[in-house]
């Protein structure tokens, strides 16, 4: 069985970000790392490998740094590493369109990926692929297994939690799974150094650009909070809780 | 707070991909299983067996080391294992060395291909813990005077003596001993059951809690005669071992140096006094500066002595400078950044007094400061002073 | 320019941030269309200020939860820029009929001006993004970012009928007794310390956390003397936090219990003494014992949910 994981690589969740000149300074990114729910993907991929003997591919899309992603992958055992190599900003269809075509190049039969990415927070990339491949799609999985044909995930419900199946090509986005994530070794490690990063341009899939669609004006530093504000007493409690909601957006 | 390793000229972007990939996956392992453990087995003066395991499946044990299945990777790489390693804990460093460079290292380099088939595999896994057994009671710095005896008796040899201050002997599966067979010093192989010989644990130390030290004894100890290591003779044996241990220990010690540093930065920038952060008082940051000098100028030290390794263009008086510097400026680090915790600094919710305690022990064994200092003293005047007669 | 809306559901009761959404397009100038997944709510949302009209979208595929099968059904009556909540199930609809219509999709947007312009937080808020949309898109609203729509309404209702292939099938349902979040997960923690009196009195904390879905943290004076499990500790020693929202009760706020939270998004602090330091941090601080201030502030929290 071929498993496809999709990876993106975003600031670290503990970096810093910096602003300057209305944009994001990227070069002041310290630390570059797989999105943390893609790790859950990547984790589920490698034991459903494991489980039914498959072939593990990871796919990324971005700039030349996403590269060492892949090799990260590949340590702890990803087969084959295809980096869709692109510099430019894309929207969702862009990147969606990519990756289900390279998806459909493969003879895929299962997709694994985050339920969102640690960048933009969106969650658009697992649906959107699924429906450009016309596949069945289930969201916020904590856990996939192949048996009988068909995939049986996991997924929350308004009571819990409900397993769900689905045949066929399916796409899965994850939630936190259950699983440990594994670590690499310096065997692995080696292996890695050894793989070869499939490295494909948007232009060779046939994929010509879009005129721009979205078109980013500018990046801001989030607004600054406001000042303390200290209250005698249990009088003012419900503005507090008003403030929470409405300004803050925290409940 | 994440830890960030202090970098200030980015010499770790020298490092191949590999050797950062092995940075990282030491890192965060030492991250997630060693520093919220570590006083714990302080405490209560265990080297936890997980670690062991850890090591073993991570497979860095023996790093340098080729075929046996044994990691291959370059010394540089075995540098930043050991630098990864002993941000967590000297012990724990302590741990990696012994097992990689005194025990691995001497059967790979001077065993037979059956001792090399036997044990490295094994070793490099984690399986089997080795120790190195060369310091006795009377012989420290001047170990060419030992006292461990071998004798050759028809099918067996008969060993007889002690060994002191023996890193993991008392956990260890085997010992790579080094003793004296008709006036010449040889290395042996002894296993835990052989037949006369006992690894009782030294209790009581106030450094390097999480590493067991222990003393070995041999009672007409008796092993078969296929332990004998063929390929060596002399102290070049135990001082090529040494070499290897006292280049990780030369980035090991940048490591603990790391972990003061980024330590007393926090503190000092969260402790108030005087109405103000510490950090923004001058002498404070006068210290801060000094740690950040000192500890990138051993940066560029280890990595250059880590290619001089690599390409083997080295001598080992390259090694005693490093090992004499590092070392020495992360002691007087932790001193410095225990101080800048006042009072906080002596508990062990902080790692400095720890680290500092455990750099005591790094900077007397594999050749004493001092020791390190005669040998470039002898190197540059080619006059030896190690003693009177000259 | 025309808006059409995905009514968020609640049951079979319209959500409140239905009438944000609504809310949202009528600011910008807007009226819109809006579509209730198997005709749940639509005589509520015709009610609404701002709808020019209610879309009944029928069908079995509605019966459970499947992202492709609903976007098939709605997708057929959608027109202009589609407007949905951004909660899971409506980023993963959005989502669909966007890859359907091969539109760009933005999710998660806090501010929307006409022409149309929207601005979205990134890097889990460490930053913000305006972005200009050419063309029709499909964005997302998050949750209580914009003003309710007023009700005062009587707008037409058509039903259409649809149906789509479900390809997700539950198999198992597994209910769970909620348990309680672990610290470093949680979105919102409350926190107790030595002025909780006792360990007993962790209980009024427990129920207020689970009105809000949030995470029971503790100090290390509570974890150290009165035993409460170390994995709930805050702080330098303990588990180092950024929720959105950080209450912390009975806590005077040692350097050491900020190093572990003061990164979190909004502090709330409840102390009976006005000079403790937990204050320095607070955006809101009430001065005041807990035994006055929880249960007031439970009930306001039961006033929104
Ligand atoms: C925690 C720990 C673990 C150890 N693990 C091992 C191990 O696994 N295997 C092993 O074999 N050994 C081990 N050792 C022993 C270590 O290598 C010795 O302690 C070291 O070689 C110094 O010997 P000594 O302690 O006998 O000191 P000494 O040699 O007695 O030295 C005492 C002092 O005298 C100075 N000195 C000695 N000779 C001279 C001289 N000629 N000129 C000037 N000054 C001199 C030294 O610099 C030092 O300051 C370990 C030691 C420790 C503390
Ligand atoms: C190295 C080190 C590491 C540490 N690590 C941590 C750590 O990780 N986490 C941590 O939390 N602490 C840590 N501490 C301990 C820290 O210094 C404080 O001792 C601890 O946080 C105090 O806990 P507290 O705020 O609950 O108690 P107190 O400081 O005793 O504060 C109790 C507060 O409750 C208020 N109060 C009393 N009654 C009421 C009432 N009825 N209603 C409302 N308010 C009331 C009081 O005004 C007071 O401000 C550490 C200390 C050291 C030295």
């Amino acid at each position: 069985m071929n498993i496809a994981v999709l990876l993106k690589q975003v600031p670290d969740t503990t970096a810093k970000i910096t602003i300057s000149n209305g944009k994001v300074d990227e070069n002041s990114v310290s630390k570059w790392s797989m999105s943390p729910y893609d790790e859950y993907a990547l984790e589920s991929g490698l034991k459903m490998k494991e489980a039914t003997g498959g072939n593990l591919i990871a796919i990324t899309c971005g700039p030349e740094r996403t590269k060492k992603m892949l090799t990260d992958a590949a340590a702890v055992g990803a087969d084959t590493l295809i980096h869709i190599s692109e510099d430019k900003v894309l929207d969702s269809t862009q990147v969606q369109n990519l990756l289900a075509t390279v998806i459909n190049n493969n003879e895929i039969e299962v997709v694994l990926c985050g339920k969102q990415a640690a960048d933009t927070n969106a969650g658009s990339t697992g649906p959107g692929v699924a429906e450009i491949l016309d596949a069945a799609c289930v969201t916020m999985v904590s856990e996939v297994s192949f048996s009988e044909n068909s995939f049986i995930s996991v997924r929350p419900s308004n009571t819990g939690t409900e397993k769900v199946s689905t045949s066929g090509i399916s796409v899965f986005t994850f939630d936190k799974g259950l699983s440990e994530l594994r670590r690499p070794n310096v065997r692995g490690i080696m292996m890695a150094k050894k793989k070869v990063i499939e490295t494909i341009k948007p232009e060779e899939l046939g994929l010509g650009e879009d005129s721009d669609r979205i078109i980013l004006q500018t990046q801001d530093s989030p607004a600054e909070k406001e000042p303390g504000q200290i209250f005698e007493g249990v009088g003012e409690i419900p503005t507090i809780v008003s403030k929470l909601r409405n300004e803050a957006n925290v409940i | 707070m994440d830890y960030e390793a202090l970098d200030f000229y980015e010499v770790d972007s020298l490092l191949s991909d590999e050797e950062r990939m092995v940075r990282d996956m030491v890192r965060d392992w030492v991250d997630e299983e060693v520093i919220p453990n570590i006083e714990n087995a302080c405490r209560e003066g265990i080297f936890p067996d997980e670690w062991r395991v850890a090591l073993g499946e991570m497979g860095v044990l023996g790093a340098p080391l080729k075929g046996y299945d044994c990691p291959g990777l370059s010394y540089t790489a075995y540098g930043v294992i050991c630098r990864e390693l002993e941000r967590g804990d000297s012990g724990l460093r302590s741990f990696a060395s012994v097992q990689g460079s005194l025990a691995m290292y001497p059967i790979w380099d001077f065993g037979s291909e059956e001792q090399k088939m036997h044990y490295l595999p094994k070793m490099a896994s984690g399986e089997w813990i080795g120790c190195f057994g060369l310091t006795e009671p009377d012989y420290g710095s001047n170990p060419g005077d030992m006292i461990t005896k071998a004798e050759e008796m028809e099918d067996h040899y008969i060993l007889n003596g002690a060994k002191m201050w023996i890193t993991n002997g008392t956990m260890a599966d085997l010992a790579v001993v080094w003793a004296k067979l008709d006036g010449v010093i040889r290395g042996f192989i002894v296993e835990k059951n052989d037949p006369g010989f006992s690894a009782p644990e030294m209790k009581g130390k106030h450094s390097l809690k999480a590493s067991v030290t222990s003393e070995l004894v041999f009672q007409d100890c008796k092993i078969p005669k296929d332990r004998i290591l063929p390929g060596v003779k002399g102290l070049r044996g135990p001082f090529s071992c040494l070499n290897n241990a006292r280049f990780g220990i030369s980035w090991g010690a940048i490591g603990a140096a790391q972990a003061c540093f980024y330590s007393a930065k926090d503190y000092a920038l969260s402790r108030i006094q005087f109405d103000h952060p510490i950090a923004s008082y001058q002498l404070v940051q006068n210290k801060l500066s000094w740690m950040l000098r000192e500890i990138t100028k051993a940066q560029l030290l280890a990595y250059h002595l880590g290619q001089k390794k690599d390409d083997g263009k080295w001598i080992p008086e390259h090694i005693s400078l490093a090992k004499m510097n590092n070392v020495d400026i992360a002691l007087e680090i932790a001193r410095v950044a225990r101080d800048i915790h006042g009072a906080n600094g002596i508990l062990d919710e902080y790692p400095v007094m720890r680290h500092m305690a455990n750099l005591e022990s790094v900077k007397t064994y594999e050749g004493t400061h001092d020791i390190h200092n005669l040998i470039l003293g002898r190197h540059i005047t080619g006059i030896q002073s190690f003693t009177r007669e000259i | 320019m025309r808006f059409t809306i995905i009514a968020e559901m609640n049951g079979d009761l319209l959500h409140p941030t239905t009438y944000q959404l609504i809310g949202a397009i009528s600011e910008i100038g807007s009226e819109s269309i809006v579509i209730c997944p198997n005709g749940k709510g639509s005589s509520e949302a015709s009610k609404i200020k701002g709808v020019e009209k209610i879309i009944s979208v029928n069908g079995d595929c509605f019966d459970l939860f499947d992202g492709s099968a609903w976007a098939s059904a709605i997708n057929s009556v959608c027109e202009g820029t589609i407007v949905a909540s951004a909660s899971p199930n409506g980023r993963e609809i959005g989502s669909i009929i966007a890859a359907k219509r091969k539109i760009p999709i933005i999710q998660d947007v806090t501010a929307i001006s006409s022409g149309i312009t929207v601005t979205r937080p990134i890097y889990s808020g460490k930053a913000t993004e305006t972005l200009k949309i050419n063309g029709d898109s499909v964005i997302t609203l998050r949750p209580n970012a914009f003003e309710s729509a007023e009700v005062g309404n009587d707008a037409p209702i058509s039903i259409v009928d649809q149906t789509s292939d479900v390809r997700v099938a539950v198999i198992e349902a597994i209910n769970k007794a909620s348990e309680r979040l672990d610290v470093t997960e949680a979105d919102i923690i409350i926190s107790g310390g030595r002025g909780m009196g006792s360990i007993d009195n962790f209980s009024h904390l427990e129920s207020m956390a689970d009105t809000l879905g949030a995470a029971v943290g503790a100090s290390r004076a509570v974890v150290d003397e009165w035993g409460m499990p170390h994995r709930m500790q805050v702080g330098q020693t303990g588990k180092t936090v950024s929720p959105s929202l950080y209450i912390a009760v009975g806590i005077s706020g040692a350097i050491q219990h900020l190093a572990g939270m003061r990164s979190s998004k909004y502090i709330v602090a409840i102390n009976k003494d006005p000079d403790a330091p937990i204050f320095t941090v607070a955006d809101y601080g009430i001065v005041a014992s807990w035994e006055e201030a929880l249960p007031i502030l439970k009930s306001e929290l039961m006033k929104l949910s």
